[in-house]
């Protein structure tokens, strides 16, 4: 037997790859079986599960409602499509602040020098590495009526004689957006610096023998190769906010609700765990189908890697 | 032209970003210090070294730290150090497991062909591009419906049953992380100069000498980088530890979201500093550790 | 070389970590230490009462699934301490969130504390164990009122914990008119500054009850109507919070809205133009209860807890510390006798010790059985659109 295993390329590789394959397969495959199975079921009224074939769930997010206001048989009832549709958009606003705050700084870093360049960069590090948690709670005490914001703007208007009214800036749907941005600014820096630091100076020294400025080496030279950077920053951003339930939770104040705080409610508050299995496996396609015409435009991004 | 010339519209929105990220965190030290228990306003720094302190219009209880009442408060608080061990003895294991399995599972992908090798490749990539919840929801679903089961069928009772606690965070962790360590050190793989394990064979090295003597230290670095990726995630992790653990299995970050749950005393921003701190430190050290290298290179 | 950064990198962050967790582990182990013979000492300088009756425990450890702050810490420290059993904490802040936890399985809790009306489901779907009255001498500490529900009769499954109401909750300096019914809080003036619990069965009952229909009744057609009401509040609602709403008000998020006992009675110390006020239709009254779950791993420690708590010496902690209405006579008497200004507040403040006029139209949530969806989803569909 072990003979056969020394030669036997073929058994040696499943051999290697089968502790990884199992243990995914028990904790991420069968996971989303289940979630799949339990997606069609239906609810009983204590919230257990009935394990039938309905498509209920799912009828039920799209819209179609048999429970309508002005006594129609059936209508559309927009609820759960506005709270997919907010969930996307904010993921794409989110990303595309973050890009635009990413890149110059990332820019920056790079082109700094060399020794100066790691200081900058674990100077990044130290938010990232900060509690995901902790770092809302900052921003909680920012954005309240009492909190730093208000507080510097108030003293400042009141240097210069002027009457303020402290900003409502914390639950609302603007402080989600903020938090987001926040939380996932440094993901999106590293990987655009990895590829920005790539690009071999000689690049430049021959656009500018060429006679291009600034703005043309720029577009023409650095944009398109750190675009794998821009790639995998984009995935590690824009699949983590359509799925974050606690920043809208905490500076939301339960009030903004994304296709996260759904999934989460289904399963505690509402007790419909059928309803919110649906709901999670349509928050995985929406992602996987934006995800895949994303990276088939741009490339899967090699810079996922950040090592 | 200077390669590290850059246009002052750079400049100026790199120290716009930098001041972004960093406001929140000085927001966050200062307000540790802060002589107010309800934490809403900053009502300066504690200034009395006394057994009992005037805040918020009333006496109350401190052991004499002075400005730093709350990270004494912090210092008392059990909670916090179980949290913290829990947090780390997770992020051990796991890392440990995950690296192991993960860097085989690489070396698989990128050197053998073998039957479920596409299975395997795609199992691989989707906790990547998931959301968390969707693999918490699952993770739940499927300890939920199967312990009951498994107790009846097993016959476990009392401590020995299976439940929702240290070991489903951790082995939830673990299959978070491996996808990223086999990614990380695939790639390592990938740049291979595969030049050095021939001339070893050719030098009459079996297989397996090879791997430990020449390949295997080739890696390391990729192998550690991994490691290291591994661990920061298991530390930081959230989503899915909210979904699997239990009673006795919290961790700082569920911690910190249940201290927020209550009334919000400076003792939170006490443990955030200490975090950051603790962060601070470490990468200053890694920082200086590099230069080192350098210097000595040099 | 990158290779021996990295290496010496992962060594220092090892060691780093193994120093934490040495300390961490020492550090518990002397708070919990055997002062010997003496009396425990809690950390923050409470002595101990010792346990009477004091049971026979063999577990060493306990898991309960409670309210988030409704805990004195010192009578946490105290039973670890005279008990030398280590107490496993995790919170909620809604009975919904802990019946899905429980119900789903896989859990390890020995005890929770569910409020009255989701007692009877909890019994119908199997999750508690009924309660051996020969363990709890005790119970006779409680007041009779408070005793033999209509949501367990005799006591079978659970044992009063702390009880209150919901009412309104006032900011007078910053509101010009102060609402004084449920009704009131339509008032567009209010739009934007109010923090409601996030509890759907008291703002779904209190909508049904302006509209004149009994907080739990099961005609949809009354359901419906109830949300398109509530629907026109939701949007005025700053925020939804059952963790600590005192917070936002004490903080001047919001200037008014609707909340517990308990963090009326915080805030009112805290801002005493913060008010509590019972609505005329009448507050919602509700009961906490201590149940122990049916699969319970350590149920001699869970009978200590509770026997423990039930004393008069011990349970007047909350009069102190978590301002609820207190069924425990005995630690009412207690406190009356040896911490005279602890009860006096209790006794003389509205918000513990609402007036007899106040509550008598008062009225309980109920389990609604088969409707329980209906209200679920009008919940999630209230609060879902944007």
């Amino acid at each position: 037997m072990l003979q056969r295993l020394r030669e036997s390329k073929s058994m040696q590789g499943t051999l290697l790859a089968l502790p990884t394959t199992a243990w995914l397969f028990v904790l991420l495959i069968i996971p989303l079986i289940l979630t799949l199975v339990v997606s069609f079921g239906q609810r009983t009224p204590d919230g257990n599960v009935v394990y039938t074939f309905s498509l209920d769930n799912y009828i039920r997010l799209f819209g179609y409602s048999t429970d309508c206001s002005d006594g129609q048989a059936s209508c559309f009832d927009p609820l759960y499509v506005n709270i997919l549709w907010r969930s996307l958009s904010l993921a794409f606003n989110t990303t595309a602040i973050v890009i635009m705050m990413a890149y110059p700084l990332s820019y920056f870093i790079a082109r700094a020098q060399p020794k100066q360049r790691n200081v900058f960069l674990f100077m990044v590090l130290i938010p990232l590495w900060t509690n995901f948690v902790i770092r809302v709670y900052a921003w909680m005490m920012l954005l309240r009526k009492e909190g730093a914001i208000n507080a510097i703007i108030g003293w400042a208007a009141h240097l210069l004689g002027l009457h303020f009214t402290p900003l409502e800036m914390l639950y609302t749907p603007g402080a989600v957006l903020v938090g987001m941005v926040y939380e996932f600014l440094p993901f999106m820096i590293l990987p655009i610096y990895t590829s920005l630091e790539k690009i071999d100076n000689s690049l430049y020294e021959a656009a500018a023998d060429l006679g291009a400025n600034a703005l043309r080496t720029f577009l023409r030279v650095t944009l398109p190769l750190s675009m794998p950077g821009v790639v995998a920053g984009t995935i590690l951003v824009f699949i983590p906010v359509m799925g974050t339930f606690i920043v809208s939770d905490i500076l939301g104040g339960r009030q903004v609700i994304l296709v996260g705080n759904l999934i989460q409610r289904q399963f505690l508050d509402a007790r419909d765990p059928t309803f919110g299995s649906a709901a999670s496996l349509i928050l995985m396609v929406m992602t996987l189908i934006v995800t895949y015409f994303y990276t088939r435009k741009f490339g899967f991004g090699e810079e996922i890697v950040v090592a | 032209m200077n390669p590290h010339r850059r246009s002052p519209f750079v400049i100026a929105a790199a120290t716009m970003v930098y001041i972004f990220l960093y406001a929140p965190i000085v927001v966050l030290i200062l307000y540790s210090f802060n002589a107010s228990r309800a934490n809403v306003k900053f009502e300066g720094f504690i200034t009395q070294f006394s057994d009992r302190i005037e805040m918020d219009g009333s006496m109350v209880e401190a052991s004499p730290c002075g400005p730093f009442h709350w990270y004494c408060d912090l210092a008392k608080n059990d909670d916090v150090m179980e949290a913290a061990q829990n947090t780390l003895i997770i992020a051990f294991t796991a890392t440990i497991i995950a690296t192991t399995i993960g860097t085989m599972a690489a070396i698989a992908l990128q050197r053998y062909d073998f039957k479920i090798k596409p299975f395997s490749q795609l199992t691989l990539y989707i906790p990547i591009v998931i959301p968390e919840i969707v693999m918490g929801i699952g993770i739940l679903t499927l300890f939920s419906q199967t312990f009951g089961w498994l107790n009846n069928v097993l016959h476990l009772a009392g401590d020995a049953r299976l439940a929702l606690g240290i070991g489903t965070v951790t082995v939830s962790h673990i299959a978070f992380m491996v996808p990223f360590v086999t990614l990380v050190v695939q790639a390592r793989l990938q740049g291979f100069d595969k030049s050095f394990e021939e001339a070893a064979m050719d030098l009459g090295a079996n297989e397996w000498v090879t791997f430990r003597r020449v390949t295997f230290p080739m890696i390391l670095p990729g192998v550690l980088s991994g490691a290291l990726l591994a661990f920061t995630l298991s530390l930081d992790d959230f989503v899915i530890t909210f979904f699997t653990n239990g009673p006795g299995s919290t961790t700082l970050p569920i911690y910190v979201y249940g201290l927020l749950r209550r009334i919000i005393t400076p003792q939170v921003n006490a443990l955030s500093t200490v975090w950051i701190l603790v962060v601070f430190i470490a990468v200053v050290l890694l920082q200086w550790l590099q230069n080192r290298e350098e210097k000595i290179k040099h | 070389m990158k290779r021996n950064i990295l290496l010496k990198g992962f060594a220092l962050v090892i060691s780093l970590s193994l120093l934490l967790a040495a300390c961490g582990g020492g550090g518990s182990a002397d708070s919990a230490a055997d002062e010997g013979n003496g009396p425990k000492v809690t950390s923050s300088g409470f002595e101990c009462p010792e346990p009477s009756p004091r049971m026979e425990v063999t577990s060493t450890e306990l898991n309960v699934f409670v309210w988030t702050e409704y805990f004195p810490q010192d009578m946490i420290d105290c039973f670890e301490l005279v008990y030398d059993i280590k107490l496993n904490r995790d919170e909620y802040s809604s009975n919904e969130e802990m019946y899905a936890k429980v119900a789903a399985g896989g859990t390890a809790y020995d005890l929770a504390q569910p409020t009255d009306y989701i007692i009877p489901l909890m019994i119908r779907q199997g999750l508690i164990q009924e309660m051996d009255h020969a363990k709890l001498p005790l119970m006779s500490n409680f007041d009779p009122n408070w005793m033999d529900q209509p949501f367990d009769p005799g006591n079978k499954y659970s044992i009063p914990y702390l009880a209150g109401t919901d009412a309104i909750i006032v900011n007078t300096d910053l509101v010009e008119n102060v609402p004084t019914s449920w009704a009131d809080l339509w008032n567009p003036e209010y739009a934007g500054r109010m923090v409601f619990l996030d509890d759907s069965r008291a703002v779904i009952g209190f909508t049904l009850i302006t509209l004149g229909y009994d907080p739990n009744t099961t005609d949809p057609a009354q359901l419906e109507e109830a949300k398109e009401k509530l629907s026109q509040l939701v949007p005025n609602v700053k925020l939804f919070d059952s963790d600590s709403p005192k917070t936002a008000l004490i903080g001047g998020d919001v200037d008014l809205g609707m909340t517990w006992t308990g963090e009326a009675f915080v805030a009112n110390q805290e801002n005493p133009a913060i008010q509590y006020i019972y609505p005329s239709e009448g507050p919602i009254l509700w009961q906490d209860n201590w149940v122990l779950l049916n699969d319970a791993a350590h149920a001699d420690a869970a009978y200590a807890w509770m026997s423990y708590i039930m004393q008069g010496d011990v349970f007047w902690l909350t009069i102190r510390d978590f301002q609820y209405t207190n069924p425990n006579q005995a630690a009412l008497d207690y406190a009356k006798a040896n911490q005279t200004d602890v009860y006096d507040a209790y006794f003389n403040s509205p918000i513990t010790n609402p007036p007899a006029e106040a509550v008598a139209n008062g009225f309980g949530i109920e389990d609604v059985g088969e409707a329980t969806p209906l209200y679920d989803n009008i919940w999630v569909e209230v609060k879902g659109g944007n």
